[in-house]
């Protein structure tokens, strides 16, 4: 078997030396067996796996077994495979347990729906000889949007009129993105901080991964719009504001909070940034606000929710101005 | 088409809510007379993401729809044994794939001539309600020439 690889990596890469030479994987269903050095077959395609992806929050790695950094040895790009792992979990937000569904079968759709869109990665699904759906995913060569935001060293304000205005044009772009998933009767599934990136060579955000799935009562759309306002409101702040780290930012100022100025799902995160930084517009804090525990009134669409973002885009463009 | 409040539309699920809103219609319309009660059960095809193959998908929505029809017929048991006449019930199973059991109820409610809707409500967060929305919530704002009747 070490040599059916090691002569595929002769023929196809030459100049590439690996450690180890594995096995040929036709059939992808036990993905825990494949490790570095393995090469995924898919129809006439060979992708050498070179590691396990992994997650990282709260500074450890939680590796995903069933997404592989892989060498495409045909062309030499490097690749990401997702294998076909179902698995139901549940998803926390705040107090809330959602159960949530992974699907490869989404996944691949989206993928086809949004090919050649700059807005989203992009990849292509191939079944293994098992049927398993695998995503074959181009790598995005960027950082995660919040972590670019988050290490600009400068003074909120000053962040806000020079930086913010440029992030909040393409987090408009990056909102129709969505929306245009949702015309076509599709869900992100997933919105979070570490899916939205950003691509170093052409600044462009692109979102990533989108198998998730779930069950909802009537509004499949209510999950993907709560991730945009977090999102938002996150970009507007340069990062998260809870009553422990507001030292950081009021000195010795005092202020008073309410239960209305925190986030409607996760209870500790302020959103009324205009309390914090009162040269914020008040048309954009009344948009935070629908995202608080005083809200009364949701988006149902992201329309809606971009109807009241955009011209927030000028109104900030001005005030930088004047 | 002209809309008859004693015609009343009683939109149904598998909940203890329903089965409170029915009971509660029952208790109303029991001693009256001229009612014509249509108990409606929507069900919104279970996504097949949800599922890793077709089969598993399909044997879930047919034993949805096979406890969704038992669930009507103990439903309408329920307003006879209440002193409604048998004839005066109906009630209707019907299937979708759009995403909005809201519309389906309205939609059904207009074309029936529906006067009256009623439907039952859980208790649910705000959270709740922007995240999965709300059924009830979605026919109080947008139901048209009809009575609404929220049972809580």
């Amino acid at each position: 078997m070490s040599n059916e690889v090691q002569e595929l990596v002769k023929r196809l890469r030459p100049n590439l030396s690996i450690g180890q030479y594995g096995r040929i994987y036709r059939d992808t269903t036990e993905f825990m067996k494949i490790s570095y050095g393995d090469v995924i077959a898919l129809e006439d395609q060979h992708y050498l796996v070179l590691r396990d992806e992994a997650e990282r929050s709260f500074g450890i790695e939680d590796p995903k077994y069933w997404v592989k950094r892989c060498i495409h040895l045909e062309s030499g790009e490097r690749k990401i495979l997702k294998l076909v792992f179902y698995e139901k979990f549940t998803l926390k937000l705040g107090d809330l347990d959602i159960p949530c569904y992974r699907s490869p079968r989404k996944e691949g759709r989206i993928l086809d729906l949004v090919r050649g869109d700059s807005r989203f990665m992009q990849g292509v699904s191939k079944k293994d000889e098992k049927g398993n759906l695998v995503r074959i995913i181009d790598v995005v060569s960027g950082k995660r949007l919040d972590h670019h935001v988050f290490e600009m060293e400068m003074p909120h304000r000053e962040y806000f009129f020079k930086e913010f205005p440029g992030i909040l044009e393409k987090f408009i772009d990056s909102c129709r993105a969505i929306e245009f998933l949702h015309e076509n009767r599709e869900i992100h599934g997933d919105i979070r901080r570490d899916h939205l990136w950003r691509e170093y060579k052409s600044g462009n955000y692109v979102w990533i991964d989108f198998d998730y799935a779930y069950e909802f009562e009537e509004n499949p759309f209510g999950l993907d719009i709560f991730g945009l306002g977090s999102l938002l409101i996150y970009l507007a702040g340069k990062q998260i504001y809870t009553m422990a780290n507001l030292s950081q930012i009021l000195g010795d100022k005092d202020l008073e909070f309410e239960k209305q100025d925190f986030s409607l799902l996760y209870k500790n995160r302020i959103v009324n940034l205009r309390k914090l930084f009162p040269y914020i517009p008040e048309q954009m804090n009344v948009i935070f606000m629908h995202f608080s525990q005083g809200a009364e009134v949701f988006y149902e669409t992201v329309s809606e929710f971009l109807a009241d973002l955009e011209p927030c885009l000028e109104i900030i463009k001005n005030k930088e101005a004047s | 088409m002209k809309h008859e409040f004693k015609k009343i539309l009683i939109a149904v699920d598998a909940s203890e809510n329903a089965k409170r809103a029915v009971s509660y219609v029952g208790e109303i319309v029991s001693d009256g007379r001229g009612f014509r009660i249509t108990l409606l059960y929507v069900l919104r095809r279970v996504e097949r993401d949800l599922f890793p193959d077709e089969s598993t998908w399909m044997e879930k929505i047919e034993k949805e729809k096979k406890s969704a029809t038992k669930m009507l017929e103990r439903l309408k048991g329920l307003l006879v044994e209440k002193g409604l006449d048998a004839k005066d019930v109906t009630h209707e199973l019907i299937e979708i794939s759009d995403f909005s059991i809201a519309q389906a109820i309205m939609d059904f409610q207009e074309k029936g001539g529906y006067g009256t809707v009623v439907i039952g409500r859980r208790g649910m967060s705000k959270a709740e309600e922007f995240l999965f929305g709300s059924i009830s919530n979605k026919i109080v704002h947008y139901a048209k020439n009809c009575a609404v009747w929220v049972i809580e």
